[in-house]
């Protein structure tokens, strides 16, 4: 009777799974193109994990800004660099990075287990099904009305910083093009 | 009567609904492969007769069963067949797995997003609605958006991975050219946003109930803008700077043959498609019949079932004409210079597009206000 039910965890370890894979790809594989490609695929993997648990809105601004945007940019650099696999190191520890990776896995083993010991309440899934969504009003709705209500100033913040370096990096990118049009009128062949 | 095997009504209850979601999205999905597949045959076949009516010429007209020549018609079937079969050509210095993988990167968002569009009202069998669309997201513009711009790997690997200049120039334009008309792509439409206050598609089209509600009306400047950008972002002409024959031989897929190249034929005509859908969705109503709305539809065809596949006929022909207009521009309309396609969307289409947004919030602003 409940032969189906067991199919949403099973998703969610279909796609921890994949998420943890790929991300191994992003940090060992020797072509960078590979790297970047299996990094969209994490970004891919994660926001289906968002819209498995509901979250529609972030699930679909991850893949928009993410993988629709900043791993393109990405991609573009590495292209146009054309750097060559071999010019890469594979997956070949040193000492010091063995110890850093034991360091961070045991410090990751702590803080897990001291968090399932002292609140395992912390982990368990809060009142955020699709029910409970869909009576707040739908996913982009509260994330609307805390943005611009309670958060207004810090997102005000955050896109002015944006705007910033925006501005700058056309600053930036103006002012070789303006010099040399000063000293060479006609692009710069007069001599 | 009083015994039930010991069995919980209410969870064989939930269980059924479960099941018959299941296989209503199977099918859904099925029968949405399977069609969107038939489009790029059929659309070959009026690329090649609709320009051939506009410059009197006769087009293909050969290939046919025996004596009935069906306007060449088969001439499609044949072309798939060859394409098919034709020997498979790998560039020496290709890479080969981002080389196989790129037409594949390039069709997968196509078909994705073509499962967000709502293309009729719910069908009702038995006691069971069913959406008509595979998959119901309240998010309906933002999935559209965040699939579609993964759209761009397709390009940009074939053209790296083919390892021949003509075909990395063309993948850079043709990235270049997407990523710069996606902005003003989603900018047409935030004004539709702000009118109905949702970003469910369904609920767009439930909200398009009469005909002067179509978002042609109500956001003719969205509709303008949209449908350039549609052309943009498709590769079309007049922007089909990705190709340029003359200046490319034929941009990112110049690599590319047999099955290969059909796959970036199939994406492209089914990412055609869907931005024909999505504009009828958005623009004119979707499934809605113009001057009928849905209750007197149904009351007009006796089921709600019925009124559900004039829905989806409806649609389709709506989508049918910005089809034909595809076709239409291109055989009209000369190619854009490539700083020409720039300046216009960075310089004109976005400022525009923008202006449209605060402009459309100020007037509801001020109707709300009243």
């Amino acid at each position: 009777m409940e032969a189906f039910y067991f199919v949403p965890e099973l998703l969610f370890y279909i796609l921890s799974g994949l998420i943890l894979l790929s991300s191994v790809m992003v940090v060992s594989a020797r072509n960078p193109v590979t790297s970047a490609i299996f990094l969209v695929l994490d970004l891919f993997f994660v926001a289906a994990l968002y819209a498995k648990l509901d979250a529609h809105f972030t699930a679909a601004i991850q893949v928009l800004v993410y993988a629709g945007a900043i791993v393109v940019l990405f991609v573009f650099v590495i292209m146009l660099l054309n750097l060559k696999p071999e010019a890469l190191r594979g997956i070949r520890f040193s000492v010091g990075e063995a110890v850093v990776l034991l360091i961070t896995l045991a410090g990751f083993a702590i803080v897990g287990s001291e968090l399932a010991r002292t609140a395992p309440d912390a982990l368990a899934p809060g009142n955020l099904g699709a029910g409970a969504i869909e009576l707040a009003g739908g996913n982009t709705f509260v994330v609307a009305m805390r943005m611009f209500t309670a958060f207004l100033w810090p997102f005000e913040m955050a896109s002015v910083l944006i705007l910033l370096a925006i501005v700058a990096c056309v600053m930036v990118a103006k002012k070789d093009k303006v010099l040399g049009a000063a000293h060479h009128p006609r692009g710069g062949s007069a001599e | 009567m009083g015994t039930n095997f010991g069995v919980d009504l209410t969870s064989l209850l939930q269980w059924n609904q479960f099941t018959v979601d299941l296989v209503a999205f199977v099918l859904k999905f099925a029968i949405l492969a399977g069609g969107l597949l038939q489009i790029p045959p059929v659309m070959v076949w009026v690329e090649r007769r609709v320009p051939a009516l506009m410059q009197r010429r006769r087009g293909p007209n050969r290939v046919g069963i025996f004596k009935w020549r069906l306007y060449g018609l088969l001439q499609s079937l044949a072309d798939t067949i060859k394409l098919i079969f034709k020997e498979e050509v790998v560039p020496d210095g290709a890479h080969k797995i981002f080389y196989h993988l790129a037409p594949v990167f390039c069709v997968f968002p196509a078909f994705l997003i073509a499962c967000a569009i709502p293309y009729g009202p719910d069908l009702k069998i038995f006691d069971y609605t069913i959406p008509l669309s595979v998959v119901r997201v309240d998010v309906g513009f933002l999935f559209i958006f965040a699939i579609s711009s993964l759209a761009v790997y397709g390009v940009s690997l074939a053209g790296w991975a083919s390892n021949n200049k003509y075909s990395l120039l063309g993948s850079l334009r043709a990235s270049a050219q997407m990523i710069s008309y996606e902005i003003p792509l989603g900018m047409s439409l935030l004004p539709i946003v702000l009118i109905y206050g949702t970003l469910d598609l369904g609920k767009i089209v439930e909200a398009q109930s009469s005909f002067f509600k179509w978002g042609a009306f109500t956001a003719p400047a969205s509709l303008l803008l949209f449908v350039i950008c549609m052309f943009a972002e498709t590769n079309r002409a007049p922007f089909d700077l990705a190709e340029g024959e003359s200046e490319l031989v034929a941009g990112f897929h110049t690599e590319y043959n047999s099955a290969k190249f059909a796959a970036f034929f199939l994406g492209e005509y089914v990412s055609m498609f869907v931005l024909s859908a999505l504009a009828s969705t958005v623009f004119f109503g979707g499934w809605q019949v113009p001057f009928v709305p849905y209750e007197s539809l149904v009351a007009m065809l006796g089921s709600p079932n019925i009124a559900a596949i004039a829905g989806v006929l409806m649609l389709l022909l709506k989508s049918t004409f910005f089809m034909w207009l595809y076709i239409w521009v291109r055989w009209t309309l000369p190619r854009f210079r490539y700083d020409q396609l720039m300046s216009l969307g960075w310089k004109f289409m976005l400022p525009i597009g923008l202006a449209n947004v605060v402009g459309t919030a100020v007037v509801l602003a001020v109707l709300r206000f009243k």
